[in-house]
């Protein structure tokens, strides 16, 4: 029997007025991964967040976690989860010992149990040395308090919306750490638009585009199925022969100019290797630089999504 | 109601903690003191004045325990109402603008149990600093008039209070209702307003909340008034302004 999916989505639907943000969503989340949920501003990702944590409804379709309902098995769904928010309100009378003791408090825990879950974390977000209350908290101390607080249950579930955008790099890179370091301990579902932050953590990925999945993948299956592996070619002088002579080949797609190196995109990148030297040598061009570039994860998201995010 | 009670906990520590300490019980303990002082004073300042007129003579009669009390009544009706008004107004909208909803709601904390913690969090403030204000008050009456009503106080108190914890439903369903703080208080200045001129309108303030605030000052005068319809009213619309407040907070969306 396979297990069941920690986040499942059928035609999941959200209408504002006659603006779908999200239509007919399909999505299936497995159980200890690290996945990424990535999508242009305005594509539906905090929409389909606040579907999951039952901050809002959906208009049709069926969401579920680890099995559960998510509209009808609410405080059943929330003791599953830890969520932050992309803007986490807090209370800045609060330290942020106080407030981890009273997120803890909310799940039921007290005494010596939530002690020394609120010390292990704090000390995890590195935050144990800090006494000023949260009202004096930077961007990025707030940031990693909220992830503190999204794991004081031992959540089988962390729902992370933007969780590292508007920070500066440090922060970014401290808060990409801790998600790392929880792979394989819950399964991480986090939003953002940062393709460096999902190619870095995420091993599964789904993007979102005006309200639609459009693809979901593993990172390096997406990254194999639509970004092209391509060879790059700099020559001293004009590379114009040497493109004319390619024009003709049949592994090569399609070639780009770029001052003086030449991108081939071929359909067959071995034959290409084999081809493009001999090219070289026929148009009897100096070789500056001779380079197979890996497709990223930016080439399948522009290929996938282009110009189409724009209005 | 789920986490009720640690929100509810939250709620008391943000109070000590916070400037609602001292808004409303620091203004009821103030005028619990000045009050009965300004009611003695008054007679010498009117007279004061009046001697510094040539060819004016008033005559003041000298002030009692009931001046005192009817003074303090007048400030818990006037500037004690528009400050509860005004720090109600905010209690779930501020919470909702402030981001921390979305942090506590997706915790096992129900929305009704977040309206309810705001509603009993309040309510347990007001009625104890109320409960101390008029301890200090019949105190300091008591030390500059003697004996007092005091029973005749406390019942006007009562009813005060009564119509106070009202007007904290009535606030936290307009938090509810109204994005803005501006707005609710608006709104809610405008309910204190429509009840105190019903309160002189007897046929109506005898089955509404207005009828606490003309009952309280005739108890004061002496004057035993039929308050039960408007109590029960009171009572009975609270408990529609709560479900309502809970109804409505559970349709929104966050």
């Amino acid at each position: 029997m396979s297990e069941t999916p920690a986040i499942e989505i059928q035609s999941l639907t959200k209408l504002f007025g006659s603006n779908a943000a999200l239509d007919g969503v399909d999505l299936s989340v497995p159980q200890g991964s690290v996945f990424g949920f990535l999508g242009p501003n305005g594509a539906g990702k905090t929409t389909t967040l606040r579907i999951l944590t039952g901050l809002a409804r959906p208009t049709s379709g069926r969401a579920s976690i680890l099995g559960q309902d998510v509209v009808h098995a609410t405080n059943e769904v929330r003791s599953l989860i830890g969520f932050l928010p992309d803007a986490p309100g807090f209370y800045g009378w609060m330290s942020g010992r106080e407030f981890l003791r009273f997120a803890g408090s909310l799940f039921g825990l007290q005494g010596a149990a939530l002690e020394e879950r609120v010390t292990v974390l704090l000390d995890m977000a590195g935050l144990a040395d800090v006494r000023t209350r949260i009202g004096g908290y930077s961007r990025g101390m707030k940031q990693r308090l909220g992830i503190a607080q999204a794991l004081i249950n031992a959540p089988r579930l962390l729902l992370l919306d933007e969780p590292t955008s508007a920070l500066d790099p440090i922060g970014r890179k401290e808060v990409l750490d801790m998600i790392l370091s929880l792979s394989g301990r819950t399964t991480v579902f986090f939003s953002t638009h940062i393709l460096a932050d999902v190619e870095r953590v995420c091993d599964s990925v789904a993007i979102l585009n005006r309200g639609k999945v459009v693809m979901q993948d593993s990172v390096k299956g997406i990254k194999s199925r639509r970004g092209s592996r391509h060879v790059v070619v700099e020559v001293e002088g004009d590379p114009g022969r040497l493109e004319a002579m390619l024009r003709g080949e049949q592994c090569v797609d399609r070639l780009e100019r770029t001052g003086d190196g030449l991108h081939v995109f071929a359909s067959d990148l071995a034959a290409a290797q084999s081809v493009i030297p001999k090219a070289i040598v026929a148009a009897g061009t100096p070789l500056r630089r001779f380079e197979v570039l890996e497709s990223s994860l930016e080439d399948a998201f522009v290929d996938l999504i282009g110009a189409d995010t724009r209005p | 109601m789920s986490g009720f009670h640690a929100f509810l906990h939250k709620e008391f520590l943000e109070i000590t903690r916070t400037w609602r300490i001292w808004v409303v019980p620091g203004m009821i303990l103030f005028f619990a003191v000045a009050s009965p002082i300004l009611a003695l004073a008054t007679p010498a300042l009117v007279a004061s004045i009046a001697g510094s007129q040539p060819g004016i003579m008033i005559k003041v009669p000298e002030a009692t325990a009931v001046d005192a009390y009817q003074q303090y009544l007048k400030n818990l009706n006037q500037l004690i109402l528009i400050a509860i008004i005004i720090s109600s107004a905010g209690c779930i909208s501020g919470e909702v603008r402030g981001g921390t909803t979305t942090l506590v709601l997706t915790k096992p904390l129900s929305r009704t149990g977040f309206v309810l913690a705001k509603i009993v969090s309040q309510q347990v403030l007001l009625t104890a600093s109320t409960i101390v204000g008029a301890g200090l008050c019949v105190l300091v009456t008591a030390l500059l008039f003697g004996r007092s009503p005091v029973p005749y106080f406390l019942g006007a108190v009562f009813l005060w209070l009564l119509y106070a914890l009202w007007m904290i439903v009535v606030m936290t369903l307009l938090s509810v209702l109204f994005v803005s703080q501006g707005g609710a208080s608006g709104v809610g200045f405008g309910v204190y307003l429509l009840i105190a001129l019903l309160s002189a309108w007897s046929p109506v303030a005898k089955f509404s909340p207005a009828g606490l605030i003309s009952g309280a000052s005739r108890i004061l005068s002496g004057i035993r008034p039929d308050i039960l319809p408007a109590a029960a009213v009171t009572i009975l619309l609270a408990l529609v302004f709560a479900a309502l407040a809970v109804q409505r907070f559970r349709c929104k969306e966050l």
